[in-house]
Order: structure tokens, then C-alpha cells, then sequence
């Protein structure tokens, strides 16, 4: 495991403490990382441990100890197969929309880079990446509200019945999808900002002496410009995704007929509602590896990067 | 580009912001109505802004949760950066065998998701008889928010010349006069930018709080999230809050813009 092989990297610096170059090496490095393997490798090898027992949290004397069983029945558990897809859908759906929105966005905001209200404007837009995610969902859960919910009263305005956004099973997850999409298309609205400005005019003036079109200046031009920081910030969303709770805590709680269950929202409620440790930990056991996976990925690119 | 042109694109701009802006200001309207205001149907648009009596009510029961809230926050940025910015420097400046696999693997524990931790670090406090203590969320908040820390302040140390930290070894100075003279100094404005962060990381936490906490010790986002209950939801309270937890965020970003996406991308994409 890639956690336990950085405690072997620093084992050189370890065994020699004598050497004041050393001995500054372990002073300034080894607390930190002492810190990250209490807060990783440590929950991580425990969960792990947790997952071949079956445990209540109430009584963790009385664990008992039954093997992979806890895994076997995750992974025929029909709720537990729902939270996975409802994860997979919500992730590929929010950054999907994110990308297509946010590189429309990025074009608006770009022409007008030059123009002080532009910029004015483009500081507000960006507002709700950084804002307390349980806001967010209260905010969204205050307007779409079916009853004093101004979404519906807009609605009714012009002659339709609006939905029970959370409360109908077939608009929960599309509901919780687009307030992700409202929260993070900003955040990708300024990646591709920031790859975008580094188009020298001159490549846009070249495409129009040509006669190129808009379609072909985005993709022979902008695409190419904007495709690395496009890929960070999938795969950051990505991590984000696979981490989302708040959103659906205080919006929907896993909904009706478990709409939006998600895989984080699943293992919160084994562990700390149903109090089953065990079948729990497997669940996170399960999360980790599949962020473990993309993690690998995601390092690779931002250290590529970064130099 | 054309006048029309321009005010084309303007209009576009607007709508673009008015989308992402007018639902918080929805809420933030909603903080200054009477309950009866807040479910009137046709919506009262415009409220009375000299209608404080939700923020008393919601301050006179929570305020020392907001300030548990402070409390955590600041005790948790404080703690991150001093374990976070020798690491940055030693993983920076240091020749070492691993160095490179060591940067990677601190990055990497910033992308695990806080709830594969959750039932450990719980027993952990329990055994400890820390649960529902302000030092408990401050050490685990500190302790998730370090691998951000160290990997973006190790951004800001790199653009410290070689030449400079060279030159103070030199000249006599130990690794730690080093960091702390040197590089400390010159590399003040990006570590400020780093601990804002952090800051807002830890102030917008709910999950780690959600079950580290029942009374006591609650943090402001546990207790606003407990403003919607399966019977009632505190619409009143919940606008309050809402407006004084976004405050911070919201300051943040207006100030902290040009930060904005390297700090999201650790460091990985510069404005």
C-alpha cells in the first residue's frame, strides 16, 4: 500500500539522528507526517480490520469476527448498489454540465475581460464555490420548498405545476445534481479562465483572417489551450463527488425510495444511525479504494503539472 | 469588438450572475421577514430590513456555538500551519531518498473521504474521553486540512530562489534560522493566502463535526443543519444563519479571487 511504504522512505532519516542535517530532516518533516499516518493509514488499517467483524458501535466488547461476509453482503445489498450507481450518476451528470456550462460562461466572461463591469460581475458569479455547502442546500431547500418555495410560485405563474423536487423520486437526484452544478460550474468557469487568457490574440486574429468559424476556433484553438486545466478539474471534481454529504443531508437525506443515496450518505447511516460498525467500515473500506484508484491519477496530473 | 457587441455580451453577464447570485440573495432577503412573510404566498419581496428579531432569536440561543465555531476554526488553521509549513520547507529544500514519493503521498491523503475515517478517529476520542470537545475538532480539522497545506505552501516556498536560501546556509545560519529569517519572510503573502484557506476549509465543515459532536462542542453548521428536522424546518433561523455563516466565504472570495484556482487545484493551475 502506498501509505505504508512512505514511513520505509523515511527509515534512512530515522536511523541516523546524530547528523544535524538528519536531525533538522526529522524535525521539520516527521511531525507532519506522523500526523497524516494517525489521520490515514491508521483509520484506514482499523476500518479495514472493523469490516471483517461484525460490530455495533454500542457494543464494540461483543464484536465477533466473520471474515469477508460483511463484503459479501454489501455487495448484494440492493440499497448499497443503488448508492453506487446514484455516486456514478451524480458524478458524471454534475461534470458534464459543469464543463458544457462552464466553458459558455468562460466565453462570456473572457470577451469581457477588458470591461470593468465584466470583471465586477464575474467576482459575484463566482460566489457560491466557497459558500458553506450545507447553505447551499438549505438555500436550494428554501426555493424549491413545495409549498413556500418561490421556484414553484414562479411556475405556477406561467401555468405549470411544479414538482416535489426532493420528494419525488424521479426529480430528487436530478434536483441534487443541479444545485451541484449551480455550486461548482464557477469553479470551472475560472479554470478555463485562466487556460483561456493564455491564447495569444494573435491565433484568434490568424483564425479570422482564415474565415474560421466559431465552432472551428473552439476546437482547433480553445480546446487545445484549456484541455490539461479541464482535466484537473475533472478529476478534482471527481474526488469532490465521491465525497459529496452535505448537500443531501440537509436537502433529502437519502430521499424517497432512496432517490439520492449516495455511497458517503450510505456508510454515515450504517455507522451512526443503524450503528452497524462493521457492515459500515466495508462500505468505507470500499469508498477508499475507489479514491485510492483515482487518486493515483489525480497526483500524477498535479505534480505534472505543478513544475 | 462592436458597442452592440458589447452590450450583447453584458447582457449575457448578467444573466450568468443572476443566475449564480440571486439564490443566496433569495435567502439573505428572507433572514429580515417575519415568519408569516416567510410563508406568504405571493412572496413579500422586499422585506423591512429593521427587523432583527430572527438574528436575536438565533443569537441569543447559539451564539456560543458560532463562537465554538471560531474557536475550531482558528485553532485549526493555527495548528495545520505549524505542522504544515517546516514540512513544506523540508520537502523543499531537503535532499532525500523518497522525497518526491513523500510529496505524492501527502497530496494523496487529501483526496480520501473524510467518512472512510469516521468510525476509527470516533472510537479514538471516545477511548479518550474527547468526544464533544473543541480540541478534538481542532486537531482533526488541523490534521485533514494538512496535506492541502503542505502541498500549496511548498508551491510558494519553490518560488523562494535557491540562491537565497544557499546563501543563508552559507553564511552560517541552521535549517531552522533558515526557515524561520528566510524563507518565512519572503514567503509571508502566500502563506497568509494558504491559512485563509484553510480558515474557510475548516469553517464550512459539517460531517467530521456531525459526529464528533452532541452538545457541547457543536460547531455553527451542525447547529443550523439541525434547524430542519423531519417535522418543522426553522426557516427564519435558517436565513439568519445562513447569512452569518456565508459571511466569511463570501468576504473571501470578493478579496481572495486571483487565489482562487490555484488554491482549488493545489497549486496545479496559476490565474
Amino acid at each position: 500500500m502506498a501509505q505504508l511504504a512512505a514511513s520505509t522512505a523515511l527509515a534512512p532519516a530515522l536511523r541516523a539522528p546524530a547528523d544535524p542535517e538528519r536531525r533538522a530532516m526529522l524535525v521539520f518533516i516527521v511531525p507532519a507526517v506522523i500526523y497524516l499516518l494517525l489521520l490515514s493509514v491508521f483509520p484506514f488499517i482499523y476500518s479495514v480490520y472493523l469490516s471483517l467483524h461484525d460490530a455495533k458501535l454500542t457494543q464494540m466488547a461483543r464484536k465477533k469476527f466473520v471474515g469477508f461476509e460483511n463484503y459479501v453482503d454489501l455487495l448484494t445489498d440492493p440499497l448499497f448498489l443503488k448508492s453506487i450507481q446514484n455516486t456514478a450518476v451524480l458524478t458524471v451528470g454534475s461534470i458534464a454540465l459543469e464543463v458544457i456550462l462552464a466553458f459558455f460562461c468562460a466565453k462570456v466572461f473572457l470577451s469581457l475581460k477588458e470591461n470593468r463591469t465584466g470583471q465586477v460581475m464575474r467576482s459575484m458569479a463566482i460566489l457560491p464555490m466557497m459558500i458553506t455547502p450545507i447553505c447551499v442546500g438549505l438555500i436550494f431547500g428554501y426555493i424549491l420548498n413545495p409549498t413556500l418555495g418561490i421556484a414553484n410560485y414562479l411556475l405556477s405563474g406561467v401555468g405549470i405545476d411544479g414538482p416535489s423536487w426532493f420528494g419525488d423520486p424521479a426529480w430528487a437526484l436530478p434536483t441534487v445534481i443541479a444545485i451541484n452544478v449551480w455550486q461548482w460550474t464557477p469553479f470551472m468557469m475560472l479554470l478555463m479562465l485562466a487556460g483561456l487568457v493564455s491564447i495569444p490574440s494573435s491565433l484568434y486574429e490568424a483564425a479570422e483572417l482564415e474565415g474560421a468559424k466559431w465552432h472551428h476556433v473552439a476546437r482547433w484553438i480553445e480546446l487545445p489551450a484549456i484541455r490539461d486545466v479541464i482535466l484537473i478539474g475533472i478529476i478534482l471534481r471527481v474526488i469532490d463527488n465521491l465525497k459529496l454529504f452535505d448537500i443531501v443531508y440537509v436537502t433529502t437525506r437519502g430521499g424517497r425510495s432512496d432517490a439520492t443515496e449516495l455511497v458517503t450518505f450510505f456508510t454515515y447511516r450504517q455507522q451512526f444511525q443503524f450503528f452497524k460498525v462493521g457492515y459500515g467500515s466495508a462500505a468505507a473500506v470500499i469508498i477508499l479504494l475507489i479514491s485510492i484508484l483515482v487518486t493515483t491519477i489525480a497526483v500524477k496530473y498535479l505534480r505534472r503539472m505543478q513544475k | 469588438m462592436t458597442n452592440q457587441n458589447v452590450g450583447f455580451k453584458l447582457l449575457a453577464a448578467a444573466f450568468i450572475t443572476f443566475i449564480f447570485t440571486a439564490p443566496i440573495l433569495w435567502m439573505v432577503l428572507s433572514a429580515f421577514k417575519t415568519i408569516n412573510d416567510i410563508y406568504a404566498i405571493p412572496p413579500v419581496w422586499i422585506p423591512d430590513f429593521t427587523y432583527l428579531d430572527n438574528f436575536k432569536l438565533l443569537l441569543s440561543e447559539n451564539w456560543e456555538f458560532l463562537l465554538n465555531s471560531v474557536i475550531v476554526t482558528l485553532g485549526a488553521t493555527a495548528l495545520c500551519m505549524i505542522f504544515a509549513l517546516p514540512a513544506a520547507f523540508g520537502l523543499v529544500n531537503f535532499r532525500f531518498r523518497g522525497q518526491e514519493f513523500l510529496a505524492d503521498w501527502i497530496l494523496s491523503t487529501r483526496m480520501m473521504p473524510p467518512i472512510a475515517a469516521a468510525v476509527p478517529i470516533f472510537i479514538v476520542f471516545n477511548t479518550l474521553g474527547m468526544l464533544d470537545t473543541l480540541p478534538a475538532l481542532i486537531l482533526v480539522y488541523a490534521g485533514f486540512n494538512l496535506p492541502f497545506a503542505v502541498w500549496v505552501s511548498m508551491s510558494f516556498f519553490r518560488n523562494i530562489p535557491k540562491e537565497v536560501i544557499e546563501a543563508a546556509r552559507v553564511e552560517g545560519c541552521t535549517w531552522f534560522q533558515t526557515f524561520r529569517l528566510v524563507a518565512l519572510p519572503l514567503a509571508k503573502s502566500g502563506i497568509a493566502t494558504v491559512a485563509t484557506f484553510v480558515f474557510i476549509f475548516a469553517w464550512n465543515e459539517l460531517l467530521l463535526s456531525l459526529f464528533l459532536t452532541s452538545r457541547e462542542a457543536k460547531t455553527f453548521p451542525v447547529v443550523i443543519s439541525s434547524f430542519s428536522t423531519v417535522t418543522k424546518t426553522y426557516w427564519e433561523l435558517i436565513s439568519a444563519a445562513t447569512i452569518i455563516q456565508i459571511l466569511p466565504p463570501v468576504i473571501f472570495t470578493l478579496l481572495m479571487q486571483r487565489h482562487i484556482v490555484s488554491g482549488l487545484t493545489m497549486g496545479a493551475v496559476k490565474n
